[in-house]
């Protein structure tokens, strides 16, 4: 069983996650049995080297792929679900209404505006209806400072632009957990500072938990939490001047 | 594949009265970027038509305005200028983006580069989202047509995957599915290929020919010269502005920069059926290539008394012998029995001029004169034992 309710409960918890491809060459062990718990209210940062294991161990997270052994266990709304023992369809349900994911290179739909974009996971999930998804994601784009292009399509605005609005679409369904793939790695340094931020505000005013994964080493000491990933394992790295506690950065 | 005639057209959209053939037909297409730096004219008023069931490439190196020009099909980016009525319905004039985009959903089968197939969602699910945005077929119906979709390009077992866990190749098979939902005249698709293996990249053209032979019309822009081999039509941008197809067909190994000054020196000449063009014994001024229409290549001893040689149909060239080797006329060259010719006509000191530039075109064109030289005179020694 999970921890009773706390002031900060376990969201996410990994126990002895193994990750192995075969390959022609052989096995090859992405992940040697990670362990990490994540609290409400932290924003952790994994960082690693590309070839670490960075993106299976994004992938291990959101369910999008199988582990080979371990367990991944997610509490968002007071039932902790072990992910990895529901089938796809129980999982792309679940991950949608509990996740949101942020990617590297945006990945919004070129051929859909921006507020449809943002719509789409509203309705797939079907948790706000579709006359209520839009004025949400309007309040959403808002939120983001991008109100104004609500109805542009992607290719009309700016990289850190095109950002924002991936980011207000992983909060299209009021999800607890971000997770974000390297969401500065496209972006120039003064846009990257700038989504950064918007990363952070959403832990402190909006009480999000995100667990972002980098190479970006001088993002270390901004982060509640910061983890090392190196060879397919996790460690603790030093602990940062922003705090170790969870939750100290809602003060 | 068909399943049932849906209205695809949005009522708001207005209609333009066109040939019934053309499914894309555009005149006078002007796109300029403004930035900091000033002015750019990408595209600099290009004027195409596009037929319905052609499978069109369009090449072009990078910054010629290949991509604009299909931004500008999409109703992704918008011309500055110029007029672009597709499948008859005139998408930019007193058009909202919002109408725009329903229009789109309905017409139009987009295909990028990379994918971009929504990583949360499984392939069946986003091969049905433009059927949900389109609001097309029963709402029950399209995770059938969905599935049946994703079995036409033989990913029927991956139905349920995420996009990250199939490969690369097979992404883009689905992101085609789901140009596919709505069942769209057209399709359109940047760099397909751009991102995949060759044997992969086979399977996306393989797929685009059937395409375009069940009817669907297919424009597809590719720097990958081996693709256009494959494709019905072939159409280059260089600099903002398209090369004379009838320039590329004739001479393909020109640099685009020589293609495009023969695209504008070139001028058309039309004959009537049975019409000679080149008669035999006089000096030559021009090289020809020939537009439409079948020219013959005759050789006569005496009157009454003629063979023809051969025949050269659109994209080959004559008169290019005389020019090269100087001298008169070898042979008469006369527009064929079946129709009217139309030939491009360039001067011969700027054909010489641009040859003496080109060694690879000098060398093929050679190659060929070498040919029809050995044709000639084997043709006309029997013609004088006769």
């Amino acid at each position: 069983m999970m921890n009773s309710i706390s002031e900060h409960p376990t969201l996410i918890e990994m126990r002895d996650v193994v990750k192995v491809y075969s390959t022609a060459a052989g096995d090859f062990r992405a992940l040697q049995g990670v362990n990490l718990k994540v609290d409400a209210g932290e924003f952790v940062g994994i960082i690693g080297k590309s070839g670490a294991g960075k993106s299976t161990f994004l992938n291990m997270i959101t369910g999008v792929d199988h582990i080979s052994s371990g367990e991944v266990i997610v509490n968002a709304n007071g039932s902790p679900v072990s992910i990895h023992k529901m089938n796809e369809d129980e999982i792309a349900l679940w991950r949608g209404r509990t996740m949101g994911v942020v990617f590297q290179s945006f990945q919004l739909l070129p051929m859909l505006t921006l507020v449809e974009n943002i719509t789409l996971p509203m309705d797939l999930c079907g948790i706000f209806s579709p006359r209520h998804s839009r004025e949400r994601a309007i309040e959403l784009l808002r939120l983001v400072e991008i109100e104004e292009h609500a109805d542009k399509l992607p290719a009309y605005i700016s990289g850190g632009q095109q950002q924002r609005v991936a980011i207000a679409r992983a909060l299209a369904n009021d999800p607890a957990v971000l997770i974000a793939d390297e969401p500065t790695g496209s972006l120039d340094s003064v846009t990257a500072e700038t989504i950064f931020e918007l990363f952070q505000q959403l832990v402190t005013d909006q009480g999000k938990t995100i667990v972002m994964v980098t190479h970006d080493q001088s993002l270390a000491p901004r982060f509640s939490r910061t983890m090392k990933i190196t060879d397919g394992t996790l460690e603790n790295a030093n602990e940062s001047e922003a705090g170790s506690k969870p939750g100290k950065m809602r003060a | 594949m068909n399943l049932r005639r849906v209205s695809r057209k949005t009522v708001s959209v207005q209609h333009v009265m066109t040939s019934t053939e053309a499914m894309i037909d555009m005149h006078g297409i002007v796109k300029t970027f403004k930035n900091a730096a000033g002015e750019f004219t990408v595209l600099k008023g290009i004027d195409l038509t596009i037929d319905r069931g052609e499978f069109v490439s369009i090449v072009g190196k990078s910054g010629s305005g290949k991509s604009t020009l299909l931004n500008m099909i999409t109703g992704i980016d918008h011309p500055t200028d110029g007029q672009m009525v597709i499948d008859g319905t005139d998408i930019y004039t007193g058009v909202t983006e919002s109408q725009r985009s329903k229009w789109r959903g309905r017409n139009l089968g987009i295909v990028f580069q990379f994918f971009q197939l929504m990583p949360m969602l499984t392939l069946l699910e986003n091969v049905m989202l433009p059927m949900d945005y389109a609001e097309l077929y029963d709402f029950e119906e399209r995770p059938r047509r969905a599935m049946r979709m994703l079995e036409m390009v033989g990913l029927g077992a991956f139905a349920n995957k995420l996009p990250v866990l199939v490969s690369t190749g097979q992404q883009q098979l689905a992101a085609i599915a789901r140009a596919l939902a709505c069942d769209p005249p057209l399709l359109v698709a940047d760099e397909p290929t751009g991102n995949l293996d060759t044997k992969s990249a086979n399977t996306i053209i393989d797929l685009f020919e059937e395409l375009s032979k069940s009817g669907k019309t297919v424009v597809m822009v590719t720097h990958d010269p081996s693709l256009t081999s494959r494709t019905t039509r072939n159409i280059i941008i260089a600099d903002g502005e398209l090369i004379n197809e009838t320039v590329a067909k004739s001479l393909p190994w020109l640099r685009h920069r020589h293609m495009m000054e023969f695209s504008k020196l070139a001028e058309k000449r039309m004959y009537s059926a049975n019409t000679t063009i080149i008669p035999r014994n006089e000096h030559i001024e021009y090289f020809f290539m020939i537009h439409k229409g079948e020219v013959e290549v005759v050789l006569q001893v005496r009157k009454n008394n003629e063979t023809v040689i051969s025949r050269l149909g659109p994209g080959e060239f004559f008169g290019e012998i005389e020019l090269i080797r100087g001298g008169k006329a070898i042979a008469n060259v006369r527009s064929g029995s079946s129709g009217p010719v139309e030939v491009l006509t360039i001067k011969r000191e700027d054909f010489k001029r641009v040859m003496d530039q080109s060694p690879i075109t000098a060398r093929e064109v050679g190659i060929i004169v070498q040919e029809r030289l050995d044709l000639h005179r084997a043709a006309d020694s029997r013609k004088r034992k006769s």
